[in-house]
């Protein structure tokens, strides 16, 4: 199975500083447990990407691109000629524009299928597909086959990624290929610096008094309407919090 | 009281005579305008008043002053249903409505959607299966897009069609894992812009935080935009008409995923901080194996307030509040739990609480929605003897 990770220029979520994006060295990680992989990354410097060599990756193949280009077609064109079954890439970039959409494109453009938010990922029963196990919300997962070849995107609650070791890092390689001319440049949108704003209270009466404003940003909500059963006997009070936690919908109906 | 307020520039005008060069009146003849009623403030701020208060407290929003006189006439009639009958445009929302309900990031998305629809656009809930309380959310009509179930080729390719056949202006989704993809397989399916995660949502334009939120990116509204969680407020005004809309079934299409099973997660692993279901036990829970097994009974994730976990009762990972985790469960079940604002802060984000003290005037019954004023021992004893007595 040829297995290829996309690794972006990421940039720290603090310092700022170039780094290899954790979600994309978690997805290496997923990669070579399935197998031999090769890196790629599109953009003017093979570093940050190359620090994936070090987490383990023998290959990583750098398309050089200009800064502003946009680096889905150097991708496509990259890729089409080596026909993956298998490509892994972040869920969402860090440090760019965080749309998550370079893996859609380069999906549809080589027309294989995507799975998204994936946790862990092994080889299916059948030859020609995977497994992959897909994060929830709230801890749930979800076992889906896929046929291949597939475009993977991995979730952060993958496990993490390996251990950077400077010697494995020495010993892989980057192989710098030129990206075929004319590329188009990537949209830019109006930008400003950003500006935190107050947060939207959920619970907050649109009117009332401050107080009554205040108690719902505290967590209380309005105290008149609350459902208060004083000294029930044992049955009735867990006959009555059954029911209302089914209402709710956190429990399962009642089996008939 | 009810002497009629004067208007003497209205009834010099009315006395005028008309033609001549200069201005004329005619004094002898009577005005025919009375003006309107005198107005009698002191007696309209007391019908305002409430009672029940040691201040005197007035309620403006005029449910008080009109509620009595209209009582009578509004009652056999059936609650207002705003309808819009031949929309000039329509915005489409895609709820994740997991479990075939509603979830607040959803409501939200519906009032997103309304904001942009005003008065003569129409908003079109897209979704798949049945799904409960649409009218109240904002929707003005329904279109079924495909099975419940996971299937985001499937979804993607019947609103992109959808998407053309139906004329959508504008189409949202919400920002989670299932909406966000959907909203992607659809941009690049059908080649339209995709202005993701919004964070500030207005009638004209939308932001978004980019580059680790260094900058904001601002654009005009995009056709398709994915909504993140407390963008927006949802939508509050009165019930809409939800009207199912006949569309024709999407052309089949090739699946590569093969195979979705969902698999739910085993609460007693699942961290606190993500966990749905948490049930909790506090100072005035003397029997924690009784509360473990009650725990494992109703499948929730078991959770402590920090008199507990100091006393080493429970592990550390379990504390509830400022100095443990915060949580994001639908539901908090506290057995013995005073409800300090230390602990208050971890269930803030909490939608529905469920209470046992046997303090009436603890601050955790005045914020659950039920609220059980007994001993926990007790109730927990025949909470999991009614699930048994179910079970069998
Ligand atoms: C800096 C700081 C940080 C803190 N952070 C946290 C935090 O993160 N999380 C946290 O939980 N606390 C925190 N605390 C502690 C917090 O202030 C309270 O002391 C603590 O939450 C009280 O726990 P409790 O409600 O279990 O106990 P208690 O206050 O003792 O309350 C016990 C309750 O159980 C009821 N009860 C008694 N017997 C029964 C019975 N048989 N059946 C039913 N009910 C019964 C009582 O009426 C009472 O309401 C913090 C405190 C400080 C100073
Ligand atoms: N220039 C690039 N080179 C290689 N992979 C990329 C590049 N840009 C984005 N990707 C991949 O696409 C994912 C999502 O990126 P984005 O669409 O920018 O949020 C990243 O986590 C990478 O795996």
């Amino acid at each position: 199975m040829k297995i290829v990770v996309l690794l972006s220029a990421g940039l720290h979520p603090v310092s700022g500083q170039s780094i290899l994006p954790k979600v994309e060295a978690q997805a290496l990680r997923l990669a070579l447990a399935l197998g031999e992989a090769r890196g790629r990354h599109a953009g003017p410097t093979a570093f940050p990407a190359s620090d994936a060599l070090g987490h383990g990756l023998p290959h990583l193949v750098h398309v050089e691109i200009p800064a502003e280009a946009d680096p889905v077609p150097a991708l496509v064109a990259t890729l089409e000629a080596d026909q993956p079954d298998l490509i892994l890439a972040g869920r969402r970039g860090q440090g760019g524009d965080e749309t998550g959409l370079a893996p859609y494109a380069v999906a549809s453009r080589l027309g294989m299928a995507l799975v998204s938010d994936a946790i862990a990922v092994e080889r299916g029963e059948a030859d020609g597909t995977v497994i992959v196990h897909q994060a929830l919300p709230k801890g749930a997962r979800r076992r889906l086959v896929v046929r291949l070849p597939a475009v993977v995107t991995v979730h952060p609650d993958a496990p993490a990624p390996r251990a950077f070791a400077y010697g494995v890092a020495r010993r892989g390689i980057v192989e710098t290929r030129l990206a075929p001319p004319g590329l188009p440049a990537a949209e830019r949108l109006e930008e400003r610096p950003y500006r935190r704003r107050p947060k939207l209270m959920r619970s907050a009466p649109a009117c009332g008094s401050a107080s009554e404003r205040l108690a719902a940003a505290m967590g209380a909500t309005s105290s008149g309407v609350a459902n208060v059963m004083v000294n029930p006997t044992p049955e009735e009070a867990a006959r009555a919090i059954l029911a209302h936690l089914r209402a709710i919908g956190v429990l399962p109906p009642k089996a008939a | 009281m009810t002497r009629l307020r004067r208007n003497p520039r209205g009834e010099r005008a009315a006395k005028a005579v008309a033609g001549g060069a200069r201005i004329r009146f005619d004094l002898a003849a009577r005005a025919e305008d009375r003006g309107r009623p005198r107005r009698d403030p002191r007696a309209e701020s007391a019908e305002l008043l409430i009672g029940g208060h040691a201040r005197p407290r007035l309620d403006r929003s005029g449910a008080a002053g009109a509620a009595p006189s209209s009582v009578e006439e509004t009652a056999p009639t059936a609650p207002k249903i705003a309808v819009v009958e031949s929309p000039a445009f329509l915005i489409a929302v895609v709820p994740d409505a997991l479990g075939e309900r509603l979830s607040q990031h959803d409501r939200q998305l519906f009032g997103a959607a309304r904001m942009l629809a005003g008065a003569d656009g129409a908003v079109v809930a897209l979704v798949a299966g049945e799904v409960e309380g649409l009218a109240s959310a904002g929707a003005d009509r329904i279109v079924a897009i495909g099975e419940p179930g996971y299937d985001p080729e499937g979804r993607a390719a019947a609103i992109a069609g959808a998407l053309s056949s139906l004329g959508l202006r504008y189409v949202l989704f919400p920002e989670t894992s299932d909406g966000g993809d959907v909203a992607r397989r659809l941009a690049v399916l059908s080649g339209e812009p995709l202005f993701s995660d919004v964070e500030q949502f207005s009638a004209t334009s939308v932001s978004r935080a980019a580059r680790g939120r260094r900058v904001e990116q601002r654009a005009a509204s995009k056709r398709l935009m994915t909504v993140a969680a407390d963008a927006v407020a949802a939508y509050a005004g009165p019930e809409r008409e939800a009207r199912p809309e006949p569309v024709a079934p999407a052309a089949p299409i090739k699946r590569a995923i093969l195979d979705a099973r969902r698999i739910t997660a085993d609460p007693a692993t699942t961290p606190l901080t993500v966990a749905d279901f948490v049930v909790s036990a506090g100072n005035g829970v003397t029997d924690l194996a009784l509360f473990r097994r009650l725990a494992e009974a109703l499948g929730a994730t078991p959770g402590a307030s920090r008199m507990l976990c100091d006393a080493g009762l429970m592990p550390r990972e379990s504390q509830v509040g400022a100095s443990g985790s915060v949580l994001t469960a639908t539901c908090y079940f506290a057995l013995g739990i005073a409800g300090a604002p230390q602990h208050l802060q971890g269930v803030a984000g909490c939608e529905h609480v469920v209470a046992v003290n046997t303090d009436l005037h603890a601050a955790m019954i005045e914020r659950a929605g039920l609220a059980i004023v007994a001993d926990a021992q007790d109730v927990m004893q025949a909470l999991i003897a009614a699930l048994k007595e179910e079970g069998a």
